[in-house]
């Protein structure tokens, strides 16, 4: 029994930091109808980065502080240089295109922070057992943050009339644009915004998961499925989508099939796709001729 | 000629491929037994990709499972090693058909994000069974060889994989401008106006796909006798984008671009490792995916066509001079009197093989049908039928329900609730091919034409259900005679539609009046029982409306049923056998045109009269109250 919760408690916070991962793919999909492929890679570059302000003797938390705005800043670049540009979007072009991105990210990081993987310190606290369980400090920042984090965008797009702007945009393009919204401006929010949560991710993940300059392709796939459980449109089901995922992999490592693990994820999402391709959480959209 | 221009860049092909060995250094030899083996895995991809518009991210899987399967079939067994590479191919065909079954379903994204997990899956696999041989592979195995020959040297190798190459690669531009690959293209351009002329999509994209597989199973067989080694490392997500990449590099669209692709991307693989350490000193690994991350993303950007846009850049300036000076001369050699004989001939002609049914028995009926958007009645229980041989006009304000009607009607949405019977078989909900199938097929009030062919082209696809031939007597060349028959019978109907003179020019260069013709004659060509045409005059000039009218009248006596939506309600009365009025989703007259134009619901519907403000209002309060 306490095996069983203590494979939940894991599957928990391993799930929290694909939720995480997922919330960007959300942020992005719900306005410009982009899956961004490098979200992953924001993570493992937060990861490396902290890391290395760490190692120069950076204190631990102002490192996580000023790493945060320099991804999102990466990310904003990113849509500035390479999504900007491009005048017909596609789903064959935006996928090619942030394959691109998300590859040429992984080369510098390996090129700068070489193969191994590292480990971030943990942050602040002590681990303690509860009710069986070991319960790891680190486990309990990286759900208090998720937490925080999924309300704080979830508040943003459905409760601010900024972020109802951006979601506006997606729907009626050329509304939102007579309202006085540019989709540039909407465009680069939802980067930023995509940026800061893969970058929370990595940082808090770190600890415990490793950073590496290839963990963001897996990391960044497992988020895609979690987004996926939600249509790609909902914030909500897209954390507890991570959450869920965390979990059956944690189980399916637990018992027996640690090899499997990573295929768990894919198993979902091929199960999702085909079951309800539209997401758990949605009703069917309509064709126009 | 026109054949023997198609030969002749596979020839000068194969002449370098046969040179290359021999003058090329060891090295670059080398790199070139990896570009070939490549090369014809990215032709499969390519063909899937460019003509059936489909991303496939985890193309690695199949490369893998016909490695893996060579590799174990030779060293775990005594079949021979032909024998065995056979199977293989046939593995990875098989594995394509069971998981491209459900995947093809999906669209975009979910497609891409699918396939990319499925080579996750089958790298996982591979990884973690025994036959496989885990994390280390399978060893060991022999290099190839055929009578008393052993192609054991870079050189010998590079000969046994060109022959493979050039033949896949001539197969594949078969395959292009067959009819596979002309509905192929099509579906491509416009999935659903595709569907409305007969064309089984999600069947076509199986078999590409499997094909596709098909030929990256070779690639594996190959890969797996040249390294001796197969590791999980072939099912990688690497392995998956570098394939991408050639084939984005080379251009999609063009399985050419696959091969000159594959040498490019080879290249800059070998360059790049190393460049890299010299520029960066320590640098070790993967670091060439920094140069194929940046190539994808200036591509995408710069050159979007790949160097085949580039290439054709510099070509087409003579191209275009010929095309302009060709058209100019046909517009002023245009004798009208003379075309419109033949365009008369040809319409007869195309007329006279319509497969109808015996006149005034209902050739469409509709019952209680009713469609509903949320709270939102877009129809309500409409009946209606359309007889054989009578001209049906479906009018109505903005908002009425025609389209969705037509769209309901031809398969492309699914009713709420009701039934549409077309002779005889109940029909609501089924794809629009299956529609097509039994005679009915549609033009668009939003034009669909396909964008990247030529009129002749886009009439071309129509004659699909006409015409039998799949993928492989597409891919032999064995479909000679009825690709001369589409031929003819497609320049018919361009002829009927009075587009001769712009039968091979690309259709997006047609001003939008004449892009309506192409979609009637697109749609007559089929050889339809019933014509459904949504708004066919918007944007016609009032000759050309008179002479669509003519035309309409011709495909009444000839015995085919028209359901018509249009606005232009005096074109409509004089053209019209009845004429059926929708309002606000309620079917409100249907009957002889005078009688409609009288009916004061009618009336009231377009003008809005005071005595129906009242009915107005409770309507609009009956709707308002959530259901």
């Amino acid at each position: 029994m306490s095996d069983l919760l203590q494979l939940v408690w894991s599957g928990l916070a391993l799930g929290a930091v694909y939720g995480l991962v997922a919330l960007g793919f959300v942020a992005i999909f719900s306005v410009r109808e982009i899956v961004n492929l490098a979200q992953g890679e924001y993570a493992s570059l937060a990861g490396l980065s902290a890391i290395s302000a760490v190692a120069a003797g950076v204190p631990l938390l102002f490192a996580v502080v000023v790493v945060v705005p320099f991804v999102v800043a990466v990310s904003v670049a990113v849509e500035r240089v390479a999504v900007r540009p491009v005048r017909h979007m596609t789903p064959l072009v935006s996928i090619i295109l942030t394959l691109g991105i998300s590859t040429a990210l992984k080369a510098a990081m390996l090129l700068f922070w070489g193969p191994e993987a590292k480990a971030l310190p943990a942050f602040p606290g002590k681990d303690f057992v509860f009710a069986g369980v070991s319960v790891r400090s680190q486990e309990l920042w990286i759900l208090g943050v998720a937490a925080v984090v999924s309300y704080a965008v979830v508040a943003f797009y459905e409760h601010t009339t900024a972020g109802k702007a951006l979601r506006a945009c997606a729907e009626q393009p050329i509304a939102a644009r007579l309202l006085g919204i540019s989709p540039r401006t909407a465009t680069m929010v939802a980067f930023a915004i995509a940026g800061f949560t893969g970058a929370v991710a990595g940082v808090v993940g770190s600890p415990i998961y490793l950073s590496s300059w290839s963990s963001g392709l897996t990391l960044g796939l497992k988020g895609f499925v979690a987004a996926t459980l939600g249509g790609l449109v909902s914030f909500r089901v897209a954390m507890l989508g991570g959450l869920l995922l965390g979990v059956l992999e944690s189980l399916a490592a637990g018992y027996g099939a640690t090899g499997y693990r990573d295929a768990v994820a894919f198993v979902v999402l091929l199960l999702v796709l085909l079951v309800r391709p539209q997401g758990l959480a949605l009703k069917a959209t309509g064709v126009r001729v | 000629m026109e054949r023997l221009r198609g030969f002749l860049p596979l020839l000068v092909l194969a002449v370098v491929l046969a040179i290359a060995p021999m003058v090329l250094p060891v090295n670059l030899v080398n790199m070139g037994v990896y570009a070939l083996i490549y090369g014809l895995a990215a032709i499969g991809l390519s063909l899937l990709m460019g003509l059936a518009g489909q991303v496939s991210l985890g193309h690695a899987a199949f490369f893998a499972v016909g490695a893996y399967t060579q590799a174990i079939l030779v060293t775990k067994t005594q079949v021979p090693g032909m024998l065995a590479a056979v199977l293989a191919v046939a593995a990875s065909m098989l594995v394509a058909l069971v998981v491209g079954l459900p995947l093809l379903r999906l669209r975009g994204h979910f497609l891409a994000l699918a396939t990319l997990g499925l080579g996750i899956i089958v790298a996982v696999v591979a990884r973690e069974l025994e036959v496989t041989g885990g994390t280390s592979g399978i060893f060991g195995i022999p290099k190839p060889s055929f009578l008393g020959r052993i192609y054991d040297s870079p050189q010998e190798y590079f000969w046994l994989l060109a022959p493979f190459v050039v033949i896949g690669l001539w197969l594949a531009q078969r395959l292009v401008h067959s009819r596979t690959g002309r509905a192929l293209g099509a579906v491509n351009d416009s999935e659903v106006a595709a569907e409305c002329l007969g064309v089984n999509t999600y069947a076509l994209r199986v078999r590409v796909f499997v094909l596709a597989a098909g030929y990256a199973g070779l690639a594996g067989v190959f890969y797996a006798h040249w390294l001796a080694v197969v590791s999980p490392e072939a099912a990688g997500f690497e392995l998956s984008v570098t394939l991408l990449l050639m084939v984005v590099l080379g251009g999609l669209g063009t399985v050419w671009g696959a091969v000159i692709g594959a040498v490019a991307v080879e290249a800059l693989d070998e360059g790049m490792r190393s460049f890299i350490p010299k520029l960066i000193p320590g640098a070790s690994g993967e670091v060439q995916l920094l140069g194929f991350g940046i190539v994808l993303v200036l591509l995408v950007v710069l050159l979007p066509g790949g160097l085949a846009q580039l290439w054709a850049r510099v070509t087409r300036r003579r191209g275009i001079a010929a095309a302009t000076a060709a058209v100019s001369r046909a517009e002023h050699d245009g004798n009208d009197a003379a075309m419109e004989y033949s365009g008369l001939q040809a319409l007869s002609r195309l007329l006279a093989q319509a497969d109808v049914t015996e006149s005034g028995s209902p050739l469409l009926s509709i019952r209680g049908l009713t469609m509903r958007y949320g709270g939102v009645t877009a129809l309500g229980d409409i009946d209606l039928d359309v007889r054989a041989g009578e001209i049906l006009a479906l009018i109505g304000p903005n908002g009425a329900g025609k389209t969705t009607a037509f769209n309901i009607i031809t398969g492309v949405l699914q009713p709420t609730a009701g039934t549409v019977t077309l002779r005889g078989k109940q029909v609501q909900g089924r794809r629009p091919h299956v529609i097509a199938t039994l005679g009915a097929t549609r033009t668009f009030q939003n034009l669909q034409v396909f964008g990247s062919t030529t009129v002749l082209g886009n009439v071309k696809v129509a004659r699909h259900l006409r015409s039998r031939s799949g993928i492989f007597r597409g891919m032999l060349g064995l479909a000679g005679r009825e690709e001369r028959e589409i031929e003819d019978w497609a320049r018919t109907a361009v002829a009927a539609l009075g587009l001769t003179e712009h039968a091979d020019r690309p259709v997006t260069d047609l001003a939008f009046g004449q892009q309506r013709k192409v979609e009637v004659a697109r749609a007559l060509a089929l050889a339809p029982a019933l014509l459904l045409l949504d708004e066919p005059m918007a944007g016609l000039s009032g000759t050309e409306r008179d002479s669509l009218a003519w035309l309409l009248r011709r495909v009444r006596s000839a015995g085919i049923s028209v359901l018509l939506v249009e606005h232009d309600v005096d074109a409509v009365m004089a053209l019209a056998d009845r004429v059926a009025v929708l309002d606000d989703g309620r079917l409100i007259a249907l009957g002889e045109p005078e009688d409609v134009r009288a009916n004061p619901a009618v009336i009231a519907a377009y003008l809005g009269t005071d005595a129906d403000d009242d009915a107005l209002v409770r309507a609009a309060a009956a709707r308002t109250v959530p259901a």
